[in-house]
């Protein structure tokens, strides 16, 4: 059995089926989507490491309603992207995923020093490419010029 | 009394400041490291300098405005970053490309792979103290440039390949120049192997040294020749084959130890693997129209997300593109393989010695306005 269906069983069980969706189609590029709550992020992240699984990316999305954190886990099998998503409000903090994938400790500070979400029990908490004393964050949709500030449900709706 | 005779407190461990602008580091790579004599405790690569904004630009131009951006992250590996995010898009926005133009870029992208690969071996040796194999290597290269310069225009930055196709057909003599640049290279191959990889020095220097296991890799993220000299066979273009990438016969070379020796067996390996893709597509090629012109107009992904992987000269690429309906991306977010290919480090570097961190450092191949973005 492929890792990624193994990952999909144990997904389901986990956060349930409603919260897990397939496309054996591949259109967006991921096998699976799952959206989890923040207090079992680091939990699921677990499970896609023992699994086998790499944190391929992460990155965060801003809308007027909610900010959101998208992982983006593979492994060395064909086809098998999967993502995670957890909603965050503003303002809100989620925990570190630092302790799961070491990958994660400069992408938590990527996302911290550009969304302003605060990752706690981070190690290192500096900032990664912006500069030291930056107090902005410049992928915020309040930030500079923007094309567009749009609530979630516009997109995904 | 007593007192003169104490021993000096002396701090065992110091700081060394490797760069920004060290001649032997690559582009602006700066990396404090704690030193106890000449091993290494602690590196942490100090990394920002080139950020230009990219994401933030993507998300206030058009999917067409943002192209010149995409070949401006890894500049050595240009053509294939544009041809990745023209992919995405492409699929994003369900754009019909012409067989003839699946070829050409195919052609041209393998040819830039190739010119990356040479680049970082010239470099990589002369780090390690060998000038004259960099003189060779950037002989090669200039033909590589020459042959894409005259198709797109330019010689590093390359925006040659557009939404539905390429901006310009390619005539017999692009075809004669890239058959004769392979013999060529082929016959320079071997120069290569006797002058390098046989030398007893450069052994020395490489094996062994900087060795990423399977699980360090799996931990940081780390992808592309690196990962494959661990000895796990994983490319884009083999799992997840994009373009036409299934079409051809190709080997995905892959290493044993993972140690610095092992990245640059499967670099100079995967040169001629790429000359063997090139070779059937010019084979292969088919006429007809080379840009699906009218579509590259319209662009307008529906509403939604994608993430589209690819394989840059370093490692895994994608783009995440979420749209909004627009012809703006709401999120433009790039995964770049040299971030997890230089975090790595500092594990690796722990405990070597500094003139080992230079060879490692080369051999790991980081370009960092891809970091930087």
């Amino acid at each position: 059995m492929a890792n990624k269906d193994v990952m999909i069983e144990k997904l389901r069980s986990m956060l349930g089926d409603d919260a897990v969706c397939v496309d054996d189609k591949y259109g967006a590029g991921v096998v699976s989507a799952a959206t989890a709550p923040a207090a079992k992020l680091v939990e699921a992240l677990g499970v896609f490491k023992d699994t086998g699984f790499y944190l391929e990316t992460m990155t965060a999305l801003d809308f007027q309603d909610t900010q959101e954190i998208v992982y983006h886990l593979n492994c060395f099998e064909p086809m098998s992207r999967m993502t995670l998503r957890v909603l965050v409000g503003h303002g809100v903090s989620v925990p570190t995923a630092s302790g799961v994938f070491t990958a994660a400790d400069w992408l938590e500070r990527e996302v911290r020093e550009f969304y302003g979400i605060q990752f706690e029990g981070h190690p290192d908490p500096r900032n990664l490419l912006l500069p030291e004393d930056a107090d902005y964050h410049p992928l915020k949709k309040d930030f500079g010029k923007v094309h567009a500030y749009r609530t979630r449900d516009e997109i995904y709706g | 009394m007593a007192d003169q005779f104490r021993e000096p407190i002396v701090e065992r461990v110091y700081t060394l400041n490797l760069g920004p602008q060290h001649p032997s580091t690559h582009g602006v790579l700066r990396v404090l490291l704690d030193l106890d004599g000449e091993f290494i405790v602690k590196a942490d690569p100090v990394i920002g300098y080139g950020h230009r904004g990219h994401e933030k630009m993507g998300e206030n131009r058009t999917y067409k405005q943002f192209l010149p951006n995409a070949s401006r992250m890894d500049y050595l590996s240009g053509l294939l970053y544009n041809h990745g995010f023209v992919l995405a898009v492409e699929k994003f926005a369900g754009i019909e490309v012409p067989e003839r133009a699946k070829y050409i870029r195919t052609v041209c992208a393998e040819l830039n792979r190739i010119s990356s690969h040479l680049l970082w071996f010239g470099t990589y040796v002369m780090d390690l103290g060998g000038f004259t194999p960099f003189l060779y290597a950037f002989d090669d290269r200039e033909h590589i440039l020459d042959i894409l310069d005259r198709v797109s225009g330019s010689r590093l930055t390359y925006s040659y390949c557009r939404f539905g196709g390429v901006c310009q057909d390619v005539d017999a003599q692009f075809v004669d120049t890239t058959r004769s640049f392979l013999k060529r290279f082929r016959s320079r191959y071997h120069d290569y192997d006797n002058l390098v990889t046989k030398n007893v020095i450069f052994i020395h220097r490489t094996r062994g040294v900087g060795v990423i296991t399977v699980d360090q890799a799996r931990q940081f993220g780390v992808t592309g020749p690196n990962l494959r000299a661990c000895g796990i066979p994983y490319d884009m273009r083999k799992i997840e084959p994009y373009e036409i990438y299934d079409r051809f016969d190709f080997e995905i070379p892959i290493g044993t130890k993972g140690d610095a020796l092992d990245r640059y067996r499967v670099r100079l390996e995967e040169m001629e693997q790429s000359c063997r893709i090139i070779e059937k597509a010019l084979d292969r090629m088919p006429g007809g129209p080379f840009w699906n012109e009218a579509a590259a107009f319209k662009v307008r992904p529906p509403k939604g997300e994608i993430y589209f992987g690819f394989e840059s000269a370093r490692g895994q690429t994608g783009y995440y593109l979420v749209s909004d309906g627009t012809p703006y991306p709401y999120r433009c977010h790039i995964r770049v393989p040299s971030y997890g290919n230089l975090h790595v480090l500092t594990e690796v570097l722990r405990g070597t010695m500094v003139a080992d961190a230079i060879s490692i450092l080369g051999s790991i191949d980081v370009v960092i306005p891809e970091i930087d973005r």
